[in-house]
């Protein structure tokens, strides 16, 4: 294909994210550098960077980034080690009963994530389920407190995203190379031999495109966390983008919220830019 | 892998599969008895599991007075859906005319949807509804049509200009939507667009654009390159060759690709918050119902998740395939 053709067949997508992911990403750092709220929204002042030693001198802020890693560092391994797992098991089940197991694995991944932390928080609520079964086997109440509710985001963390990882694995498996295990099983290779000389090899590449996309999603986890914390603003267990919300959205600062916004994109590029490194040398070997 | 063979393996294989199952779907359970009981019922203290079903809920959700004659609208209601699905169900069997069919169930579709309120005396949450679908299917056609071609320029072009346009889609797919959310609301309040379903359209297009030209593009290289080249021999352009020869090839990954959107748009929360004060989606008009004393809250948040679920579980049902192989493919989610 010729240069000019992509260029014409390119061209509304290129629009599309020219004006409308690279001028806000440029505007969002000239708004981080301006006293704005809802009033003055149109005619912002200046004030310099005032907003990012307002952010990096906030305690909630920093808070907030802690239960972010720790969110991370909880989450990102349960779903790899329970999604490889499953997959593993799902794939010695066969027939209809695979098909069915898998819609109903799906499910807490597939729904509005708004709507599965509320029937996830149905469990806990006063009259949950949970609650009640908590509170017969420990005979103590159960109370929403800041531990509770962090809780409650791990755990639901690990409940909604496990069955992505669990399809991508299941999906890998699928391709294993037939001959390998056959020869390893001629050896007398032990099934976990072969899961831990055959199948794991096998799905790294899977792994290492889990975690990295997992690791930038998990880091700017909001729905969830916003359903299960900001809808109970005495508990505080905010993530940075439900304290970034609440900045903006209740306190109305929306240039400080900006300047968080901006710090999280920096963030991120730890984990983008060897992202980017790895796609840019798999684009030049395809070529 | 070869299967496990001893008795026991295979009875705490079939435990544990059958025990994630249940813990998968446990509060859709919950949620849907909650539902379907009165407020007394859903808020007593020690659960309750036997109980006298009621509507009421979705009553006070979808509809603001109980109509005079209800088992005969339902009845009704029932039927044109009930026709319309077998129509779209049975379309495939139907000889020739395939276009005509479809174009019918889905003219059937609108005026059954915009009837309903002329029939009912529907409530706000149903306005909600009829948003999401707008605004759902408008990024879809949207986002999928520019993907498509994007994403076949891409597959197809091996220059490095290429190369900049995925990796800057691949950037832009991993920032954060509030990097770009206030940006909007400023745009929007500059243009005068704030609160409008076009605004939200727009935005979810270009949110959508990086992942969508990603998968687009993957499946556009499992099409072989002379199906296109012996076209253009035959004299098509390359846009007819592509409309006609390429995209019919590449449908199945166009679907499974405009199920993600789908998802996507359906689920969209925090753009849609902010960019909006009174046409909310689904998602932003149920996170209104919890929170706060008002008890019939716990039941209508219940009622309101069950009704936001069902199309989605539909959906499941009928695209299962596509959405493994989406996943499969290398999707990103989100």
């Amino acid at each position: 294909m010729k240069r000019n053709i992509f260029l014409v067949f390119a061209s509304p997508s290129i629009l599309v994210m020219t004006l409308l992911m690279a001028l806000p990403l440029a505007m969002a750092i000239w708004l981080s550098m301006h006293f704005m709220t809802f009033t003055n929204v149109l005619e912002p002042q200046w004030v310099g960077l005032r907003n990012y030693v307002d952010v990096l001198g906030d305690a909630q802020f920093w808070q907030s980034f802690e239960f972010t890693v720790v969110y991370i560092a909880v989450v990102v391994p349960s779903w790899i080690v329970i999604g490889f797992i499953m997959a593993l098991l799902l794939d010695q089940q066969s027939g209809l009963a695979r098909g069915i197991y898998l819609s109903i694995y799906l499910l807490p991944f597939i729904i509005v994530p708004i709507v599965g932390t509320i029937m996830f928080r149905q469990l806990f609520e006063p009259s949950g389920i949970l609650r009640w079964l908590y509170q017969e086997i420990f005979n103590t109440r159960f109370r929403y407190t800041e531990q509770t509710v962090k809780a409650l985001v791990l755990f639901h963390g690990v409940w909604y995203v496990t069955p992505f990882t669990l399809v991508v694995y299941f999906a890998g498996l699928q391709t294993l190379p037939q001959d390998l295990l056959e020869a390893a099983g001629i050896d007398g290779a032990s099934r976990l031999q072969k899961i831990r000389y055959v199948v794991i090899p096998h799905v790294r590449s899977l792994t290492l495109f889990i975690l990295l996309f997992s690791i930038m999603d998990s880091y700017r986890v909001f729905d969830s966390v916003y359903v299960l914390t900001e809808l109970n603003p005495i508990y505080k267990a905010h993530t940075v983008m439900t304290y970034t919300f609440q900045t903006s959205m209740r306190l109305q600062r929306l240039g400080k919220a900006n300047a968080m916004a901006v710090l999280t994109v920096i963030g991120i590029m730890v984990v983008l830019i060897p992202n980017l490194y790895y796609s840019w040398k798999e684009q030049l070997a395809e070529r | 892998m070869d299967r496990v063979t001893s008795r026991w393996g295979r009875i705490l294989i079939q435990i544990i599969l059958f025990l994630f199952a249940i813990y998968s779907i446990v509060p859709f359970v919950w949620t849907a008895l909650q539902s379907i009981k009165t407020v007394r019922d859903a808020g007593s203290r020690i659960p309750k599991l036997l109980f006298t079903p009621t509507m009421e809920n979705y009553e006070d959700l979808w509809l603001r007075s109980t109509p005079a004659n209800p088992e005969a609208l339902a009845f009704f209601l029932l039927l044109a859906l009930v026709l319309l699905v077998g129509l779209l169900l049975f379309a495939q069997y139907i000889p020739g005319r395939r276009p005509l069919v479809y174009g019918l169930a889905v003219a059937g579709f609108t005026t059954l949807l915009w009837g309903i309120p002329q029939l009912l005396d529907t409530d706000r949450f149903y306005d909600f509804f009829m948003n999401t679908l707008i605004v759902t299917v408008g990024t879809i056609v949207i986002s999928i049509s520019i993907g498509c071609l994007a994403g076949y320029a891409l597959a197809r072009y091996i220059g490095l200009l290429g190369v900049f346009l995925l990796l800057a889609a691949l950037a832009f797919r991993a920032l954060p939507r509030f990097a770009f959310v206030l940006p909007y609301y400023w745009i929007g309040s500059a243009l005068h667009l704030l609160d409008s379903r076009m605004l939200v359209i727009i935005t979810l297009v270009a949110v959508n654009q990086p992942f969508t030209i990603w998968m687009l593009r993957s499946f556009f290289m499992e099409v072989p390159k002379d199906l296109e080249e012996s076209a253009m021999v035959d004299g098509a352009n390359r846009l007819t060759s592509f409309l006609n020869v390429i995209v019919p090839v590449a449908w199945p990954g166009i679907i499974s690709t405009a199920l993600f959107t789908l998802l996507l748009a359906y689920n969209e929360f925090l753009l849609v918050r902010v960019l909006t004060q009174t046409n909310w989606t689904l998602p932003v008009a149920i996170s209104r119902f919890t929170g706060g004393e008002d008890p019939r809250h716990l039941t209508l948040a219940a009622a309101a998740s069950v009704s936001a679920t069902i199309p989605i579980i539909v959906v499941i049902l009928l695209f299962q395939k596509h959405l493994v192989k989406g996943l499969a493919a290398g999707a990103v989610k989100g």
